[in-house]
């Protein structure tokens, strides 16, 4: 296939992004069971950010790469003039880079659009007021669904049944919209929208599910960590109110751009045996060394990219492509 | 001419009527789902119950007028086809229904949210009485402590 200039950036881009996102991807899948062990160590702040971040590796990874190395040592080292052929294997793996790159973005749309529309929807069956103690306005809704969750991206907003309203004491109500609050916080919804963007390895191959459903875990327990506080008495308010908004019974089907109170919680007694574990965990205080990790990480930062744009790094890179693009 | 204007006039006006199926036009729209083109005389055997050839060509007419069917002349005879898949239909139609729903007064939409809130899994009731205890013996335990 002869392809001119520009195209071929294209084709090059995506195929080097197929397969850096791919094998990135399959390392971290590979790697996800002891990822997860090991998060499990750590507090669940720090076990959620770590496997967000492992989630989000090999797409930052692939990202990196082509706006970094692939797309300047092309512009400086390929010259201008006429079209070249492009090799088959790369036509296709830039096919495969496209086609993944797609079905992320729609599938983020689709999600995006599905949240709008349940939040709308309940917006014109509800009522918004603002309760006392919410974080953000809150759409009260009719009936006796267990439904507690936040809605949105930017500008969250609650969700919240009259059965709920009229189950929970105002304790454990309270505890409740701090749960929520955190989530809003640490935008948990934006969280999971990077999560939704991020391609899969294959098009249409969820390989990171476990470490999804860990994260959510992982968010879910940081959210009553906050929302308690290390105060036992909370953290007991919180897990009553836990169980009697599943003993209300089903709960609401909810889009992925949402956090619930129970939806997702396939772990009701593990959450609720930690909220009254003797010992409360209290938040973790911001630590000193945080800044000086963060120069520090900047200067590495800095130093790798000054490596990486030096003009050696950049006629490997385009050495690399163009057995890539033949 | 003017009645079939008409019709689709009216259809316009509440389209949720024109999607509404009696038995029989449910039944010719299922056979031309499957065989995407049909004519009124193969249509006829292939209905659940002997019908004469008047009968299924009105309610095919009718299909036409309600704009569920397209249709061509071949041989002097009209070949009907539908204009929407059964999935299309069946999205249209629910649109329509939320729609009628969400127009209507307060205790519809509040019957239509309710529905929407369905049953996705039940936590077990014996685990929930173990965990109601477990909360009770630590409120205990917190209250002897002197915590509220």
């Amino acid at each position: 296939m002869i392809l001119p200039y520009a195209l071929r950036l294209v084709c090059l881009c995506f195929a080097s992004f197929f397969v850096l996102n791919a094998a990135a991807g399959l390392l971290v899948r590979i790697a996800s069971a002891s990822a997860i062990r090991f998060a499990e160590s750590k507090t669940p702040n720090a076990a959620a950010r770590f496997l967000l971040a492992a989630h989000l590796f090999p797409v930052a990874l692939a990202t990196l790469f082509v706006l970094a190395l692939c797309v300047p040592s092309y512009l400086w080292l390929e010259p201008t003039a006429g079209a070249e052929r492009v090799g088959g294997i790369c036509a296709l793996l830039g096919l495969l880079g496209v086609a993944t790159c797609l079905h992320s973005m729609a599938r983020t749309a689709i999600s995006l659009f599905a949240s709008l529309r349940h939040y709308r929807l309940c917006r014109l069956g509800g009522q918004e007021m603002r309760l006392p103690g919410a974080p953000s306005p809150t759409v009260v809704l009719e009936g006796e669904a267990p439904l507690l969750a936040m809605f949105g991206l930017l500008r969250s907003r609650l969700l919240i049944s009259r059965g709920v309203l009229r189950t929970l004491s105002a304790e454990e109500l309270d505890a409740t919209l701090s749960h929520e609050h955190a989530h809003r916080t640490s935008r948990d919804n934006f969280k999971r929208l990077l999560l939704l963007l991020a391609p899969d390895i294959f098009p249409f191959v969820r390989a990171f599910r476990t470490l999804e459903h860990s994260w959510a875990k992982f968010t879910e327990w940081a959210a009553d960590d906050q929302a308690t506080a290390g105060d036992s008495s909370r953290a007991i308010f919180l897990a009553a109110a836990l169980v009697q908004v599943a003993r209300m019974g089903s709960g609401p089907r909810l889009p992925f751009l949402s956090t619930s109170l129970l939806a997702r919680d396939r772990d009701l007694a593990v959450r609720v045996n930690r909220l009254l574990r003797a010992a409360p965990v209290t938040p973790a205080l911001p630590s000193k060394t945080r800044p000086l990790l963060l120069a520090a990480s900047f200067l590495f930062a800095g130093c790798l990219v000054a490596l990486l744009i030096a003009p050696p790094t950049l006629s490997l890179v385009h050495e690399l492509l163009e057995l890539l693009l033949h | 001419m003017i009645r079939f204007l008409k019709n689709r006039i009216a259809g316009g006006a509440d389209p949720s009527q024109s999607l509404a199926l009696g038995s029989l036009e449910f039944e010719l729209m299922e056979i031309l789902w499957s065989c995407e083109e049909s004519n009124v005389r193969d249509l006829v055997p292939k209905l659940s119950r002997p019908l004469a050839y008047t009968t299924v060509m009105t309610t095919l007419d009718r299909l036409f007028k309600k704009g569920l069917l397209g249709r061509h002349k071949s041989d002097r005879a009209f070949v009907y086809s539908p204009l929407f898949s059964r999935q299309e239909w069946e999205r249209k139609r629910a649109g329509n229904l939320v729609a009628d729903f969400l127009a209507g007064p307060r205790p519809s939409r509040e019957l239509l949210l309710s529905c929407l809130l369905d049953a996705v899994g039940e936590h077990d009731a014996a685990l929930l009485d173990e965990l109601e205890k477990k909360i009770r013996s630590r409120r205990k335990e917190l209250s002897r402590q002197g915590q509220p």
